[in-house]
């Protein structure tokens, strides 16, 4: 037997191993080579760090979100200037607050809200999609009747009345002061976005778990006698990665929406705190006077939900074994 | 008025500023006011002469539908529970009232309607009034001089009608006792009763001298007693007036058709120029406006009388200046301090404190919607006079910090708790309230604002018992007839507290003895006098005026006739007409 020719097999299998990735390593390299969805993350990324950075880029410009800048506001209430080097977006009407510093802390709690909301739904709809999927019985259908009950409730009326609850559940009266009143708002809106949130998301989990729940390597596994909590979180949460970074990734922007819309209709966050949905719905009566004030943060917004919708998508597909590129 | 109407109501209470917007208007030369303001003072006067038919309004011709816009609906149309200007205007058009207002030359003017202007006996403790013959209701009934006399007598159920006028329970004689036709069926009420067919004869507890003037409310409309369906009466009351009810919806729409059975020649101020009027509420009053400004199609024949909106204000001060109806109101507006709470030195730093024209800005208040008040009465009242504002009662200024600071240390009340309700679900009161608690901290004040939801916000200010010291309500009152005497006897008395509409909480049995004497004078004695007391009351740091608010609404480029009617603070229906 020549030596040589036993290594030589040997060398095969190493140059067969580079094809074998898993399919998660697949994904991203295709989403790295998808130029699209790199400009959206590079956008997403940039108002991540507007969000981060907010107290330092505002320093930097000499202001903050706070101050009323009344000797720049004239008798009936409009700017007396425009975009200036020491306020780069102008001023707000009546009270002269600087329009780059509550730009750039607004985009705080939009990405918080939709960031926090995106984590709380996943856990519970994963949690709860995947022990309805697999214990079956009574138990799946409890649950899933509480999804449909979820899913069928009015979800404008409730975000409305959750506050109020909250308020009342804390003990606090109406008079509470607005600071306080403002992080009440802030939870109660994650508090809305997360009861009604993870409904869908566990529909989707639980068909994935009946279906993988009756393959093989289940199987082997409780044949084994592997306890049902490390089935599910070892067999069975691997395979759902896929179905969460999809949902994960499609919720988030729709988060964004709306947040920005519940305070745009008064039931979301609150004055004083710096939102885009709060200066929106200020800026709607200036907007024939101060174009800009309405359409900055409109079109932040609307560029980081674009963004993010996209880059969902790309998510989507990539992580899709049956799309080719 | 009792309140300022209901679309202002909201904004007067709770800002303390009118909404609205813009350029001075320029200054009324040759009004003879004197007082160099731009609102201009009101004759009071009467003109017991006027005759009907109204002088034709130059220009005028017959036909088309008016559309009216405003946000929010009238409360009511029960000429007894009447009290808001809004429907108090569109009254005009539908109610005729032993006596009311003719404007001329943009003044009003007392004018007989149904009856003369009355008679006072020598007691001044009866008046007789003599009712016109002829006038009939819609449906053809003839108006008996009973029917004035059931309509003051169900002014008096004040458990069914909790909202109208309340004088007459003050100075009809036996009114703090009865209890209307409903309950007190049997009752020996003395304070009206009738005499032949046209006598309609009112005796009173105490002289009244302005009761002519009160006369004009909708509240004196005749009823007749057959008709009366209590609380159902609001949805159709019967019309005396040009117009009567065609369809009306509460809360979203109503139209109004000629009445045929009004005659032009006994009515000394209304026409009948539109064949109908459609008044539409509730809707964005931003967008009404922009349409009415835009004037397409119907909207050309269409008026907004919400006061004009700033973020419009480019365009009514510019381009379309033309649409802009400019007019007087009869209101003041600014935030009373509790002198039963706060002693006299702190008053007075509280007021050199002020952040006046912050507030002005925060709250969103214009040249157009107001101008810097500094008297208790408006400049449309006569009897106002210009003086020398109080030191730091001028309604103008920044405020100064540390001058208030000097005079609180100087009366060793550093760190005063000052407290006051604010509407914390609205944006624009919040930042109203914040910019007064930073105002008054920075003079060593210490400040507790408390903040509460809308819905509740009327009962808490009007609760003169609450923990608070400072801007309980009214934050605004306008003038339900323009002399002093429907200021400071409602405002100042020691017994306004219990009325619940005080301007500080004064209890001063001498200052209610010289509002009394002066409230007994014919109105043009008392004129000059108000004006003194005006002054005197100011010195007392109870009340820090901020504005007075003006009139500016928009209107379509086809209507024609429209004025301001300086006793509402509204377009002056009853002369509107179109152009083509």
């Amino acid at each position: 037997m020549d030596s040589a020719a036993i290594d030589g097999q040997r060398v095969r299998p190493v140059t067969v191993k580079a094809n074998s990735k898993s399919p998660t390593r697949i994904a991203l390299t295709r989403i790295r080579q998808d130029r699209v969805a790199m400009v959206c993350f590079g956008v997403f990324a940039f108002f991540l760090l507007v969000a981060v950075f907010a107290p330092a880029l505002v320093a930097l410009e000499g202001q903050d979100p706070f101050t009323q800048n009344q000797d720049l506001i004239d008798r009936n209430g409009q700017p007396i200037i425009g975009m200036t080097g020491d306020h780069w977006f102008g001023v707000e009407p009546r009270l002269g607050r600087d329009l780059f510093a509550r730009w750039a802390y607004g985009a705080r709690p939009s990405l918080m809200i939709a960031i926090i909301a995106t984590l709380t739904t996943t856990i519970v709809g994963v949690t709860v999609g995947m022990i309805a999927g697999f214990a079956r019985g009574w138990v799946d259908s409890a649950i899933s009747w509480v999804i449909d009950l979820v899913l069928s409730l009015p979800y404008l009326l409730f975000a409305m009345a959750i506050p109020a609850v909250i308020m009342a559940a804390m003990g606090l009266s109406d008079d509470a002061p607005p600071e306080v009143v403002a992080d009440v708002r802030f939870w109660s809106l994650i508090a809305a976005l997360t009861v009604f949130g993870w409904a869908g998301l566990a529909r989707l989990i639980r068909g994935e778990v009946l279906s993988l729940r009756e393959r093989e390597f289940v199987a082997a596994a409780r044949v084994l006698g592997v306890p049902t909590h490390r089935v599910l979180r070892k067999e069975l949460l691997p395979n759902l990665v896929a179905p969460i970074v999809i949902s994960m990734s499609m919720s988030l922007p729709g988060y964004i929406v709306a947040e920005a819309g519940l305070t745009f209709l008064g039931v979301g966050l609150v004055e004083p705190a710096p939102s885009w949905g709060v200066t929106i719905a200020s800026a709607v009566t200036s907007y024939k006077a101060l174009p800009h004030y309405l359409w900055i943060p409109v079109l932040s917004v609307t560029v980081l939900v674009l963004a993010l919708s996209l880059l969902g998508d790309a998510v989507r597909d990539a992580f899709d074994p049956k799309t080719r590129r | 008025m009792r309140r300022l109407r209901s679309a202002v109501a909201v904004g007067a209470v709770v800002t303390l500023g009118a909404a609205a917007c813009g350029a001075p208007k320029p200054s009324n030369s040759g009004n003879g006011s004197g007082s160099g303001s731009s609102i201009s003072v009101q004759a009071n006067a009467i003109d017991p002469a006027a005759k009907g038919p109204a002088p034709a309004v130059p220009g005028a011709r017959k036909g088309g539908e008016v559309t009216v816009y405003a946000t929010s609906p009238p409360s009511t149309f029960d000429p007894t529970d009447i009290y808001f200007t809004d429907s108090n205007e569109i009254g005009k058009l539908l109610f005729r009232t032993p006596t009311t207002f003719a404007l001329r030359n943009g003044k009003p003017t007392l004018v007989p309607d149904l009856t003369d202007v009355g008679e006072v006996s020598d007691d001044k403790l009866t008046w007789t009034f003599t009712m016109k013959k002829g006038i009939r209701y819609e449906n053809g009934d003839e108006v008996k001089v009973e029917d004035l006399e059931y309509a003051i007598l169900r002014s008096f159920a004040r458990d069914v009608y909790p909202n109208g006028p309340a004088y007459q329970n003050t100075y009809f004689k036996g009114g703090k006792k009865y209890k209307g036709p409903y309950k007190d069926k049997d009752a020996d009420f003395k304070g009206v009763t009738t005499s032949g067919d046209d006598k309609l004869i009112i005796k009173l507890a105490q002289p009244f001298s302005d009761l002519p003037f009160y006369m004009s409310f909708p509240m004196f409309t005749p009823i007749p007693q057959g008709k009366d369906t209590k609380q159902e009466y609001k949805n159709k009351p019967l019309a005396t007036g040009p117009y009567r009810f065609d369809k009306y919806t509460p809360g979203t729409e109503l139209k109004l058709a000629r009445n045929d059975k009004w005659d032009a020649n006994s009515d000394a101020v209304r026409h009948d120029y539109p064949d109908a009027w459609t008044f539409k509420w509730g809707q964005d009053h931003i967008k009404t406006q922009q349409q009415v400004l835009n004037s397409n199609g119907p909207d050309a024949n269409a008026i907004d009388y919400n006061g004009v909106d700033a973020s419009l204000l480019g365009e009514v001060t510019g381009a379309k200046s033309s649409q802009l109806l400019k007019g007087e109101s009869p209101c003041t507006s600014g935030i009373q301090l509790d002198s039963r709470k706060i002693p006299l030195e702190v008053r007075k730093a509280i007021a050199k404190a002020y952040p006046y024209d912050q507030i002005w800005k925060a709250a969103g208040t214009t040249e157009l919607s107001a101008e810097p008040a500094s008297t208790v009465l408006p400049p449309s009242v006569p009897g106002h006079k210009k003086y020398t504002p109080v030191e730091d009662l001028d309604g103008q200024g920044t405020g100064d910090p540390e001058g208030a600071k000097k005079l609180l240390e100087a009366a060793g009340k550093l760190n005063f708790e000052l407290s006051w309700y604010y509407d914390n679900t609205q944006p624009v009161p919040q930042q109203v309230s914040q910019v007064r608690a930073d105002a008054l901290k920075k003079a060593g004040f210490a400040v507790k604002p408390l903040g509460v939801a809308s819905a509740k916000l009327r009962e808490k200010k009007s609760d003169y018992d609450a923990s608070v010291n400072m801007g309980q309500s009214p934050a605004g009152w306008c003038s339900d007839w323009p002399t002093g005497g429907s200021w400071f006897p409602v405002l100042f008395r020691s017994q306004s507290i219990e009325e619940g509409t005080t301007w500080g909480m004064l209890s001063d049995s001498v200052l209610d003895a010289k509002i009394n004497e002066i409230n007994e004078l014919p109105a043009e004695q008392a004129t000059a006098k108000w004006a003194d007391l005006d002054r005197e009351i100011m010195e007392k740091y109870v009340f820090l005026p901020s504005t007075y608010s003006k009139m500016a609404d928009v209107v379509g480029t086809n209507v024609g006739g429209a004025e301001g009617d300086p006793t509402m603070g509204l377009p002056f229906l009853p002369n509107v007409y179109l152009k083509s």
